[in-house]
């Protein structure tokens, strides 16, 4: 693990987004570009993993390694990553449909594990990619192509699906505030073990005009100026219930006390058991004595 | 009664015993013994297990084949019938069959007479009804002991090794405590001595064997598939529990860490695949094990490991389908989904063990497979093999090569470009860590570089170059197993578990003067059209054996490989086995058939 | 308005910071008129992806001659002032690019971006005690106001009668 003096420019690719101009994913990228600068990790010393939809293209826009991989399973395909080269910094991004539709079932479990790597969810409450379609986080009510009379199911609140199981760090962020997005990335990828980033990246293309970044500038209220300690999750809970009222962002948790991270559990065990049988007398267990 | 009175036959040289209870009855623990004690012994063995849904207390069965030399499959018609219970017998119908040669032997308590015994019309001429449980009692004190009486009663009447098991029951037992070592030795001896009281109409020993058991193995094909990756290298393994898979993951649950590797029992089967997919991004080597349904849910993953060229091996133990299907009992109906499920034009490469054995040299050649070739590659196993115990004699390792992934050197680092067009059309893969060689793996199409295009014209490069890296393997003669007369006109093709039943039915008929022979591929995809070209272009009639309602190698040969009209297809649905001596009898008919048709033209000419 | 700078007191900010913060400025804003050109280029949006590429120019050449400024009077001090401590501030901010958006709403958007600037440095200003350092942001200051001038005229020249919006016209995104 190596690190270096870097900036942002270190961390940007070639490749020229596809992104409508105006989405929200340009400022999202640009931040992480900032947060990994701040890190020190060289590119080549990270893994950015993804999904599929418009924000799961952001890892071909840095120098990392990157993996565009299926719909909904970013989460799975990175924890084999962290497991196989813990020493790896693995960032995780996608969208909301990518992470709490399709992908939701994956969301627990990594959870569970404690694996350290960050998953950003640019959630923009539509589906971009297929041309705006009702999304896991759309508002009760939102006429979309697929719901022309007004969606009649309510919306999945991220902050609390990943806080309810239990996520060391969650926060949430937008881009009308590069700054304190910037700031919350880079936390969330200092943070040792699972760490959460809700951000608002809206969708500029089929988004509601209250849900754009000029929108955000007014809506948006810092945690840290209503006073909130990140390390108070019940309170957390509270605030991360507004999700879809209220455009709160910053550290809604911060568990004061890591516990050990799925990595640092598997080293351990891998030590424990260090020195069976050399691999090419791996048979000889099975001969009969 | 005196041993004068019965007839002596020579030693038999392959005794096949097929025993069924309730799972309270222990009978697949007597068969566990009964193997243990045959290869303690340098007897070849072979015993399978098969169940009924419960998870405890339904009918199980289990059949041991003890022989002398070699064994192919777990044997056809039962030369010894053990039957704690009619009703569970009888639930495993043709994988355990009976005929009038059969020794039978089951519970007196079942209350059914000697000559009426419920097996369809079948009189057996040795049959014992004999007080299992009461022999039990008495010996043990308790009627629980009843697979250690089956256990004399088979060492009493056929000579399988009674020292040996009965060291495996003191082994067993002494974890427990003295008394239940006693109580179980005399329900053991009390087995042998009613044998003794009670012998056959002709007596049967099972010949003696002197070899020497050094090295001898003694595992089932999971345990196998899960050891040979380990050979191979593999360090990481995302797996979910599905029936008859699972032992894979249990082994390396245990094992793996001991390597600096891991296992990922993952929420479901995409997530289990997905981390293997993500470790082989990461630069190691790694495996995923599943079961048809199982398979299904993962086949959108195996779409990315192609277009992104990662190595993967991807275990398919099969089991009768669709869906649920027989989740417990062999078949062979899921080659279509592993050539052609999936989406998009890819071509993964399969191969399928035939044994136990075997499973050693076919994980490891996946492994080079896949790394050499960087795609995924399948290992169609069945619930027979992946289950079935068997002796297995030392496997020198050192005639195995393992292969690894190429990776870029420093010079290639300079200027690298992940997909490089190259002329075998293998790139060299680098791996996050390494510095220079970062790029974008994704599922999208892609230029040499990694970046994402909706170019046509890149896409049909892509997709030739992905093809081309895989044409080798179409020459590859290695991979396919030739038996018998080279230029017989008979011919029968089979693979996976059949193939061992295959072998033995090659065999019979070449005894009796026919003149056949037998192709097992283990590369069953791509098919290699010139082996079956070479290989068929003596054949007029023959069959293409498999365990499968539709006989799916049958019909991929006959989409890509001029097949002669005489070639034909034998199936069966799964849990319904191929007997050795049935497929015999259709190759003799097919040489009668053959004979007739010739003299036919002859009287026509 | 200074709170879009981290880690740097007003107060008591020396010649050469101001100068490093003046070229950073300039230099991220040249960077976000370039980038948002890609977009609009990536996106045949070429009218305003052209003025976004004249802006991105401007924005080098003014960065330069403040280069020049500093290298003449501080030769190679080591800076104090980074690029991470600045976020916007005479940069258009990245939301402002849209598909198919005229040379008007780009014109406009330069117009936000120039008075934008201008109140940084003017609230800049009242927080300064350096003599020299005020005297370089007013200069900074009535820069802007001089561009804002020119915006103006472009501006006034492009004629404000609407020619439609462009989404009226155009074709349907497209599903991937």
């Amino acid at each position: 693990m190596t690190t270096v003096q870097l900036t942002s420019k270190d961390f940007k690719s070639n490749l020229k987004p596809i992104w409508c101009p105006g989405c929200g994913d340009f400022g999202v990228v640009q931040g992480i570009y900032r947060a990994l600068a701040s890190i020190g990790r060289p590119p080549h010393e990270i893994a950015f993993v993804s999904g599929i939809g418009c924000s799961s293209r952001i890892p071909g826009y840095t120098t990392a390694y990157g993996f565009n991989t299926v719909h909904g399973r970013a989460l799975p395909i990175a924890q084999g990553i962290k497991l196989a080269n813990p020493e790896l910094l693995v960032l995780v991004a996608g969208g909301d449909g990518d992470g709490f539709s399709i992908g939701g079932g994956h969301v627990p479990h990594a959870i569970r594990r404690n694996p350290d790597l960050t998953y950003l969810v640019m959630d923009n409450q539509i589906y971009g990619l297929t041309k705006g379609q009702l999304s896991p986080t759309s508002a009760c009510g939102l006429k979309t192509v697929t719901s022309p009379h007004g969606a009649i199911e309510h919306p999945v609140n991220p902050l609390l699906y990943v806080l309810s199981y239990g996520a060391g760090f969650v926060a949430q962020a937008t881009p009308a505030d590069m700054a304190g997005m910037t700031a919350i990335i880079e936390e969330a990828i200092r943070y040792p073990g699972f760490s959460f980033v809700n951000v608002q990246s809206p969708c500029v293309t089929y988004g509601e005009d209250h849900q754009q970044v000029k929108a955000h500038r007014t809506a948006m209220k810092t945690l840290a100026s209503m006073g909130h300690d990140p390390s108070d999750r019940m309170r957390a809970f509270e605030l991360a219930s507004h999700y879809g009222e209220q455009l709160y962002t910053g550290v809604f948790y911060r568990n004061p006390n890591p516990p050990p991270t799925y990595g640092a559990l598997v080293k351990e065990r891998q030590a424990a058991l260090a020195g069976g049988l050399p691999r090419e007398r791996i048979l000889e267990s099975f001969i009969q004595r | 009664m005196t041993t004068q009175t019965e007839s002596m036959h020579p030693p038999a040289t392959d005794l096949v015993i097929g025993m069924a209870g309730s799972g309270g009855d222990g009978i697949v623990s007597a068969g566990e013994s009964l193997i243990a004690a045959a290869a303690a012994e340098g007897y070849h063995a072979m015993m399978t297990k098969s169940f009924g849904s419960q998870i405890r207390g339904g009918e199980s069965s289990c059949r041991v084949r003890i022989g002398t030399s070699a064994l192919h499959n777990p044997g056809g018609i039962l030369d010894v019938a053990v039957a704690l219970n009619w009703e569970d017998f009888l639930r495993f119908g043709a994988e355990l069959p009976v005929s009038s040669q059969t020794v039978v032997i089951y519970e007196k308590a079942t209350n059914v007479a000697p000559d009426q015994l419920p097996l369809g019309g079948v009189h057996p001429t040795d049959v014992f009804a004999v007080p299992i449980e009461e022999i039990a009692r008495k010996a043990a004190g308790t009627d629980l002991a009843k697979n250690t009486v089956v256990l004399g009663l088979l060492a009493g009447w056929f000579d399988l090794a009674p020292d040996a098991i009965l060291r495996g029951i003191r082994k067993r037992f002494a974890k427990k405590s003295a008394e239940l070592v006693q109580n179980n030795e005399k329900a053991f001896q009390s087995g042998i001595d009613y044998a003794k009281a009670n012998p056959l109409r002709q007596a049967r020993p099972l010949a003696r064997v002197s070899r020497s058991t050094a090295g001898l193995m003694l595992l089932d094909g999971n345990d196998m598939c899960a050891a040979a990756s380990l050979f191979a290298g593999c360090e990481f393994f995302g797996g979910y529990p599905i029936t008859p898979s699972t032992e894979i993951m249990q082994y390396l649950s245990r094992e793996i860490w001991r390597y600096g590797g891991a296992v990922l029992q993952a929420e479901d089967e995409i997530a289990g695949i997905g981390a293997a997919v993500g470790a082989s991004f990461a630069g190691k080597k790694s495996m995923t094990a599943t079961s048809g349904p199982g398979m299904s849910l993962k086949t959108e993953m195996l779409g990315l490991a192609s277009i992104a060229e990662l190595p993967l091996v991807v275990v398919n133990v099969m089991r009768g389908g669709p869906s649920t299907g027989l989740p417990t009992k062999p078949e062979q109906s899921d080659l279509f989904q592993a050539a052609f499920s999936g989406h998009g034009d890819v071509l993964r490469p399969i191969l399928a063990p035939t044994s136990v054995a075997d499973t050693f040299r076919v994980t490891v050649e996946a492994f080079n497979l896949a790394e050499h070739y960087q795609t995924p590659v399948m290992i169609l196993s069945d619930q027979e093999i992946a289950q079935r115990k068997e002796t297995v004699d030392a496997i020198d390792t050192s005639r195995f090569e393992v292969l690894h992934r190429r990776v870029p050197t420093g010079a290639e680092l300079e200027s690298y470009e992940r997909f490089r067009a190259t002329e075998s059309g293998i790139s060299p893969i680098s791996h996050p860590g390494m510095q220079g060689g970062n790029y974008l793996a994704a599922g999208i199409e892609h230029n040499d570089k990694g970046d994402p295009t909706v170019s046509g014209k890149i896409h049909a490069r892509m997709n030739e170059k992905r093809f081309r890296k895989l044409d080798p393997l179409r020459h590859r003669q290695d991979l396919f197993a030739i038996e018998g007369d080279a230029d017989a006109p008979l011919a029968l093709i089979a693979w996976g578990s059949v193939a061992g039943v295959c072998r033995e039915s090659l065999a019979r008929v070449r005894a009796s003067g026919l003149r056949a022979k037998l192709l097992v591929p283990t590369l069953l995809w791509p098919i290699a059209e010139g082996v079956y070209q070479d290989f068929l272009a003596s054949v007029q009639a023959g069959l293409v054996v498999e365990l499968s309602h539709q006989g799916q190698l049958y019909r991929m040969l006959r989409m890509q490989v001029d097949v002669p009209r005489g070639l034909k297809s034998l199936t069966r649905s799964g849990a319904n086995p191929f007997l050795p001596s049935e497929i015999a009898q259709r190759l003799e008919q097919l040489a009668i058939d053959l004979q007739s048709r010739v003299s036919d033209q002859k009287g026509e000419g | 308005m200074t709170t879009k700078v981290s880690g740097l007191d007003f107060s008591k900010l020396t010649l050469l910071d101001a100068l490093d913060l003046a070229v950073l400025i300039e230099e991220e804003a040249m960077d976000r008129y370039r980038e948002l050109a890609e977009q609009l280029e990536v996106h045949n949006t070429h009218a305003a992806a052209k003025f976004f590429r004249f802006m991105e120019r401007n924005e080098a050449k003014h960065r330069e001659a403040l280069l020049t400024q500093r290298t003449a009077r501080f030769a190679d001090a080591p800076r104090h002032v980074r690029r991470e401590m600045i976020f916007d501030i005479e940069a258009p901010e990245y939301d402002e690019a849209r598909t198919f958006m005229s040379l008007r709403a780009a014109l406009e958007v330069s117009m936000r971006s120039e008075t934008k600037a201008r109140e940084f440095f003017e609230s800049a200003l009242a927080q300064i005690s350096d003599s020299e350092v005020r005297t370089l942001f007013a200069e900074l200051r009535d820069e802007e106001i001089e561009h804002q001038g020119l915006v103006q005229k472009e501006l006034d020249k492009v004629g404000s009668g609407a020619p439609g919006d462009p989404e009226d016209y155009a074709d349907e995104p497209v599903s991937h």
